[in-house]
């Protein structure tokens, strides 16, 4: 059983909020979820709306029908009515506006109940949870808890007078249309605990489990909720956020802690990292630890601020001037992004160069559930791996001496001790250095550095890159090849033709960048097979990569580019 | 303890005669005095033949970007507030391609030391007008006089919430080095600006120039005064250059207000590991 469940109105009437109950609803009782943010790049006055798909199973994409529909205003029924047929339910108020089509109409008197329990409009929302769970068949209780949860800083009466909307929603559809209540919602009676993450609440909590200590940011859509949760877990965490000036603050206060000898991760999309690549260089060549998280969203330039697109891989992949050794790692789920997360920062600081976590609005504001056993499981088994930045060396009481901070090594990474260490002195250097750290010009110094610095890229893909994850059946004739969140909307295409007969297979490319040439080559070997691109970009960036790398060209993309995510229906549809 | 060799690195390469060589020593005179040794202390150094001085000054030192040195200094300091922080910038360095960090560092009171070498000019690209030039002033790039109004450094610091703002000239080392020392010690955000000759491309601000306008500050000038230090400030416009500290004040450092870090530096802190705390937002 799958259903989905969309709700919406007037952007800046708390439809985010209500969306992210309705989840956690629905995890509390048992099931599984994935949701889905549609909102315009203002304050108020646009439509916002939000849809959660549910199932006993892991959801891996949404899905076209929507079965419950609840619009707190007209525009919600005329924006959506395409998606529903003659079996789906609409929620709303008669009272507001009616309509002849041939759904299952529920009618929630909205305001009357806001005007006789003298609530204000935003409990709109709860009245509309409350008469959601009836008509699914679920339990009341657990919104109840959860208004308690949210509001019992305030106090008893204030969370009893907000339980009170989402009683009467519940009563008023349990009294007026019993007939139509589904079983969707029933609580299950085996139930794994589960988390309700999204994408970028998922790279926050991995950034604390790989003991990040400084993160910082400049607010840009849709990178903005991991600023908002680790700041306010600074006191708890001991995590330091610093909200900067501009996006080349935020890199250069980063670099500056990574100097000094802690983790440190900053958080954009594609316009403030385009500020920051300059120093994104210098984080390469003075060979500085750093972990970016970008979240992509279409451009050019101020583009769709609140949709989702792929358009910046390519940029990242080249971003920042000079040659220099750099990670690129693309989280196809909530699970990949904690796990990601993790390994980018020990990356970072195995080969002291910058990793960048590519994510999209779609992943990054979207939310999954992902079970509690799995999140203790890593994070019991995750170990922090700083490589050669040594945070104990002896100290020297003799003379003072010049540490060299660049010491040409075999696997091209040299050890680092913290600024401060007793005896020593260096620096780090945007100039080309010595091993010392020296400023250098000549030539023959010039090529040892390069030469180190780039032998990092032949270390990291012996020892840390990770081939495509491999979907389906082996001996399918038809493959797709996709790249960070449009994995799950090939997973579920792959189980839909599976059922009509037709087998696939699906690699999931998350080590982005740099590739094992060979290695993925020897994969993706042009058999018989017919290889499809799957891509939310215009140019099937990806498909570039793997051209420049190994000369194989996909020819057949699935591509999409207007904002939203690439849909199970138009990966079939290609088939 | 150590000493001005110790501080001492490459040999510099800097022009015969230019400003630079008073304030590379006067900041090793000023460190050595204040007792630190090159393993205690970090230092910041922009690009421009200021930021040259990364290769002659002994210390951990981090060679940043052009204009970038500020933030990474702030970064260092709150990863580790233990050590002093200095950077050592240009004035196109720090006022023009990094003017938007200077003026945030001023507000956050972020407890870094910040040396601007200001000559007027960008001496390392061969003499261009530097965001401190007086309007009017003929350069390569500014052929028919510059256009803009200069920046004002010291109004600038003072109106962004600096609490410590100063002038020194690299002509009197020895004033200088008393001054590099306050700031130092200064807890908060201390600029130190610098009226510094370059013999090579600037002949208008040269030696002589400074020697017949710079003045000391009289002992009883009050610096916690804003509405002096500010009169001070526009003393330029009428080519008078004051010199010493023209405004102290004391307000908590951006470190201070922190609660993370107010037992142990951010670097020391043992890892967070009730992550179940987190855990349970999420269910």
């Amino acid at each position: 059983m799958t259903f989905t469940w969309k709700i919406g109105g007037e952007a800046g009437f708390g439809i985010m909020t209500t969306g992210l109950l309705f989840s956690k609803i629905a995890s509390r009782l048992g099931y599984y979820i994935l949701d889905y943010v549609e909102y315009p790049s203002l304050v108020r006055g646009g439509h916002n709306a939000y849809e959660v798909c549910v199932s006993d199973k892991e959801v891996t994409a949404l899905k076209k029908d929507i079965d419950v529909l609840v619009c707190l205003n007209e525009e919600t029924f005329y924006k959506h009515k395409n998606r529903l047929t003659s079996q789906s339910l609409v929620l709303y108020d008669k009272e507001e506006f009616d309509f002849n089509d041939n759904f299952k109409k529920v009618d929630v008197p909205f305001k009357k109940i806001l005007t006789d329990l003298k609530g204000q409009t935003v409990m709109k929302n709860t009245i509309a949870l409350g008469a959601s769970i009836s008509i699914l068949g679920g339990k009341i209780e657990v919104l109840l808890d959860l208004i308690a949860e949210q509001f019992k800083k305030k106090g008893d009466e204030i969370v009893r007078f907000n339980q009170q909307f989402a009683i009467a929603g519940y009563e008023e559809v349990k009294k007026n249309y019993s007939f139509l209540i589904k079983n969707f919602l029933i609580e299950k009676e085996e139930k794994k605990e589960k988390l309700v993450v999204s994408g970028n609440e998922a790279f926050s909590l991995g950034a604390v489990l790989a003991d990040c200590r400084l993160y910082a940011a400049y607010p840009m859509t849709p990178s903005s909720s991991v600023l908002h949760t680790l700041a306010s877990w600074q006191e708890k965490t001991g995590i330091i956020v610093r909200h900067a000036e501009d996006e080349i603050a935020v890199i250069n206060t980063a670099l500056g802690a990574s100097f000094a000898g802690v983790r440190a991760a900053v958080g954009t999309s594609g316009g403030g990292f385009s500020l920051m690549v300059e120093s994104l260089s210098f984080a390469g060549v003075a060979e500085i630890p750093v972990v970016v998280f970008l979240a992509q969203r279409p451009g050019p330039a101020t583009g769709m601020p609140t949709w989702t697109e792929q358009g910046d891989l390519l940029f990242a992949v080249f971003s920042g001037h000079g040659e220099f050794p750099k990670i690129v790692l693309a989280p196809g789920d909530q699970k990949e992004m904690i796990k990601l997360t993790l390994k980018a920062f020990n990356l970072a600081d195995i080969y002291q160069t910058p990793v960048i976590v590519v994510s999209d609005m779609y992943l990054s504001e979207g939310h999954k559930s992902v079970e509690r056993d799995w999140v203790d499981k890593i994070v019991r088994e995750y170990q922090i791996r700083r490589g050669k930045i040594n945070l104990s060396y002896k100290e020297n009481s003799q003379k003072l001496e010049i540490f060299l901070r660049y010491k040409i090594t075999e696997d091209g990474i040299s050890e680092k001790i913290l600024p401060g260490t007793p005896g020593y002195f260096y620096q780090e250097n945007s100039y080309e250095h010595l091993e010392d750290g020296h400023t250098t010009e000549d030539f023959k110094e010039r090529t040892k550095q390069v030469d180190k610095r780039n032998r990092k890229i032949g270390a990291y893909l012996s020892q840390n890159f990770q081939l495509p994850n491999f979907y389906g059946q082996s001996d399918a004739s038809i493959i797709f090849i996709s790249w960070g969140s449009t994995k799950g909307a090939v997973l579920l295409a792959q189980k839909e033709l599976e059922k009509k007969g037709i087998k696939t297979g699906f690699y999931h490319f998350n080590h982005i960048y740099p590739l094992d040439k060979e290695k993925v080559s020897k994969l993706l070997k042009k058999d018989n097979k017919r290889y499809l691109l799957v891509e939310n970009n215009a140019l099937g960036q990806f498909g570039k990569i793997l051209a420049m790398e190994t000369g194989l060209d996909f020819e057949e993309k699935i591509l999409r580019y207007d904002g939203r995510p690439i849909t199970v229906e138009e990966i079939i549809e290609k088939i | 303890m150590a000493s001005i060799q110790d501080f001492s690195g490459y040999q510099p390469t800097w022009c015969p005669g230019c400003g630079n060589w008073g304030i590379g020593m006067a900041i090793k005179k000023a460190l050595v005095e204040l007792n630190y040794s090159p393993d205690q202390v970090v230092v910041v150094f922009g690009i421009g033949c200021s930021g040259n001085m990364n290769d002659f000054l002994n210390a951990y030192g981090l060679h940043s970007l052009h204009g970038r040195a500020l933030p990474n200094a702030i970064g260092i300091k709150l990863a580790n507030h233990k050590l002093p922080v200095l950077a050592v910038v240009g004035d196109g360095d720090c006022y023009g391609e990094g003017g938007n960090h200077f003026i945030h560092a001023c507000r956050g009171n972020h407890d870094i030391t910040v040396i601007v070498h200001d000559n007027r000019v960008y001496g390392l690209t061969t003499g261009q007008s530097a965001p401190t030039a007086p309007k009017g002033y003929r350069s390569k790039s500014t052929p028919l006089g510059l256009i803009e109004a200069p920046v004002n450094p010291l109004a600038l610091a003072l109106t962004s919430g600096a609490t410590f703002v100063a002038q020194g000239f690299a002509g009197d080392l020895n004033h200088l080095v008393l001054i590099l020392k306050e700031a130092i010690t200064h807890k908060g955000f201390s600029l130190v600006n610098v009226l510094q000759p370059c013999v090579t491309f600037n002949k208008v601000n040269t030696y002589q120039y400074y020697l017949q306008r710079v003045y000391k500050l009289e002992k009883d000038y009050q610096k916690d005064n804003f509405k002096l230090a500010l009169e001070k400030a526009f003393e330029v416009n009428e080519e008078k250059f004051p010199l010493g500290v023209i405004y102290q004040v004391k307000r908590p450092c951006y470190h201070e207000s922190l609660p993370q870090i107010s037992s142990l530096p951010l670097v020391e802190k043992k890892r967070f590991l009730e992550y179940d705390s987190l855990i349970k937002e999420f269910i």
